[in-house]
């Protein structure tokens, strides 16, 4: 195995690369966001009317600590009601799936070409 | 080689037969590494855990607290065999170089940084809520300005880092302890240890068991890695410590023992006095549920000492975060594997200084700009992806030097089962964040393949191969 | 203006501070070092030395 030698690289090189990794970066967060794909909210589904503590299926003992938090029933309406929706289709989680097998795939793959050429450069070919 | 070096010299004392000039300086005891550990992770049970208490119920988090720590004991005894004998600066990254390979290593190094940067911004909005929650109480008139409360936690914790690694890791040593005790010592006031209990968890529990029944037990497991997330983070110090064969597995197992304790009296505190739908809500609800606690349990002495260590956990948190995504970032610069200018250490202050300053801005972006979940979610899935990469790693580490081929400072027991225990709650905690953020964790890995792409096709080039492989060991088997 | 008032304006203007402190010393640092000292900086120094104290 020849002995790789690397090319030096330039300020100017060194710099565009910074670019374009932290480009990625607030890219791979930011979008997401824009595009309004961003976090699972709760809603509430059935909201109730002239809310009282057992309405909203709190025990007296309950009832007391939000009390003692400050709440009324008014108040506490949309915290104790709000729900998360865990319904999810099939179709959806067999491409997370995918992508994530995808993903490691891809790694591995990779890795292991470069790792062998490493391992060779390290300790001779035998 | 004799001539450029001086042993006399603070700037050049030739520390190595590598050509070293300038090294990053190894002060740092077990206790460091504890604190670095600990540190970052405290702030895990004084907010963001309760949002698993919002996902499941209050039974759920704590099922979601224990299988994490399952999951995190696992992370911490692979971490410590492989990081004993793997002793540089950017921990995984350097494993992974090693035993798996170059861009595997790219990609682990990067979440490495992102799950650190993430985790500081996130420090960071929280200690300017928490001023802001302050000035409110003391009646300031009008809304606090928490911009410049937030920049100035960045900007002094990078100035610290900056200045030197041992002040750094003291000062992190000392905040974290006084935490952790605020933690026991609310504890002990608050469940009839010392004094009457008011803890009252059938009477708060009754009709809400399990709210949304199993599947909430599963879609806690999110943000049960939020009691832990950050542990892993000891091995960055490896070149930093005095003898990191002994210190770094003692610092961390020390460390994930402590956090169990705190993840479990946390849960407990907290549980048996907020209602879980108040406590499950960390935006509208419980944001510090500590010191929410304290703040029902009736005494002014209790307020301060948890307002105090929610602000200290958040520093702590913060600070070392910066040490290890610096640590990172100058390591993957050093092999070239960013611009190599990155590799520079400060000749005076020994400390990775120009990873210190980039990252500054890159963490003020996000602490500015982006909404707190966000940042938290980003932070969880880099870590998720890292611990998968975990039980690849030990079980290649394994199979290419077995345990008679290489002498480890740490061996962990029961090899293969940890790794496989790991494997399936990575997998479990997937199908979690799944269900909340499947669209992001897709955006992210989308992410990910396109940098990958970027450094096999363009960026590996500048790497030198066979020297980046530095530890003396055997060839692998295999190869 | 009350307290609070005050101390925003303080944490900006420590922020500067402890900001404008890294970069002099940055720029400080870089001109008066070589660029071959400052990167000298190797992984496996510690494996390396190790080793060697073995050997001799």
């Amino acid at each position: 195995m020849a002995h790789y030698e690397p090319p030096k690289q330039g300020k100017a090189s060194q710099l565009i690369d910074v670019i374009v990794l932290v480009i990625l970066t607030v890219g791979a967060l930011f979008v997401p966001l824009w595009m309004g794909m961003a976090g699972a909210a709760k809603t509430v589904a059935a909201p109730i009317e002239n809310a009282t503590w057992e309405a909203l299926g709190q025990t007296p003992a309950q009832a007391a600590q939000y009390e003692a938090l400050g709440y009324t029933p008014e108040s506490a309406h949309d915290l104790i009601l709000a729900r998360f929706d865990y319904s999810f289709s099939v179709g959806a989680l067999v491409a997370m799936v995918v992508v994530i097998l995808l993903y490691y795939f891809l790694i591995l793959r990779f890795s292991d070409i470069e790792y062998r050429e490493v391992i060779s450069e390290k300790f001779g070919q035998k | 080689m004799m001539t450029d070096t001086d042993i006399t010299s603070p700037v050049m004392d030739g520390m190595g037969p590598h050509g070293t000039k300038v090294g990053l300086l190894r002060v740092l005891g077990p206790a460091h590494v504890w604190a670095l550990g600990v540190g970052i992770v405290l702030v895990g049970e004084y907010m963001g855990w309760n949002f698993a208490v919002g996902k499941g119920g209050a039974y759920a988090a704590l099922i979601a607290c224990w299988f994490a720590g399952i999951l995190y004991t696992c992370v911490a005894m692979i971490d410590s065999e492989v990081t004993s004998t793997v002793a540089a600066a950017g921990g995984q990254y350097t494993q992974a170089k090693h035993i798996v390979g170059p861009l595997m290593a790219f990609n682990v190094g990067l979440y490495l940084v992102f799950a650190y940067t993430m985790l500081e911004a996130a420090n960071a909005i929280t200690a300017g809520y928490l001023f802001f929650v302050v000035a409110q109480m003391s009646g300031h008139a009008g809304d606090l300005d928490q911009r410049p409360f937030i920049i100035l936690v960045i900007m002094f914790l990078a100035w610290l880092n900056y200045r030197g690694v041992l002040a750094t890791l003291t000062f992190n040593l000392v905040i974290t302890a006084i935490a952790f005790v605020a933690i026991l010592v609310l504890f002990v006031s608050t469940s009839g240890i010392l004094g009457g209990g008011i803890m009252q968890h059938a009477a708060l529990f009754e009709g809400h068991e399990l709210p949304y029944g199993w599947i909430g037990v599963l879609a806690a497991m999110h943000f049960g890695l939020w009691y832990y997330l950050g542990i892993e983070g000891t091995t960055q110090a490896a070149e930093e410590v005095r003898s990191p064969a002994r210190a770094l597995p003692f610092g961390t197992l020390a460390g994930i023992m402590t956090l169990l304790i705190a993840a479990t009296l946390t849960w407990y505190i907290c549980s048996g006095v907020l209602p879980w739908e108040f406590l499950g809500d960390g935006v509208n609800g419980a944001v510090a549920p500590l010191f929410s606690t304290a703040q029902l349990a009736g005494s002014t002495g209790l307020v301060w000492l948890l307002g105090f260590g929610t602000l200290f956990a958040t520093l702590a948190s913060a600070n070392g975060c910066i040490n290890d995504a610096s640590r990172a970032w100058f390591a993957m610069g050093r092999d070239k594997y960013l611009p190599g200018w990155f590799g520079a250490v400060h000749p005076k202050y020994r400390t990775p200084y120009r990873s210190i300053v980039f990252l500054v801005p890159i963490a003020l972006i996000f602490a500015l700009g982006a909404p707190l979940d966000q940042v938290i979610t980003f932070s969880i899935l880099s870590g998720l992806l890292e611990y998968t990469f975990m039980p690849l790693n030990i079980i290649m580490f394994r199979k290419k030097w077995p345990l008679n081929s290489i002498k480890r400072g740490y061996e962990h027991p029961f090899h293969p089962l940890p790794a496989l225990t790991l494997l399936a709650l990575c997998g479990i905690t997937f199908f979690a964040v799944f269900l909340g953020y499947g669209t992001q964790l897709v955006a992210m890995i989308g992410f990910y393949i396109v940098v990958s792409l970027w450094f096999h096709f363009w960026r590996y080039r500048f790497v030198n191969r066979g020297t980046q492989f530095t530890m003396p060991w055997p060839k692998p088997q295999g190869y | 203006m009350d307290l609070w008032n005050w101390l925003e304006y303080a944490a900006w203007a420590l922020s500067a501070l402890f900001g404008l402190y890294m970069v002099v010393d940055w720029l400080k640092t870089d001109s008066s070092y070589s660029e071959d000292v400052l990167t000298s900086s190797r992984e496996g120094e510690l494996e390396a030395m190790t080793e060697e104290e073995h050997r001799g």
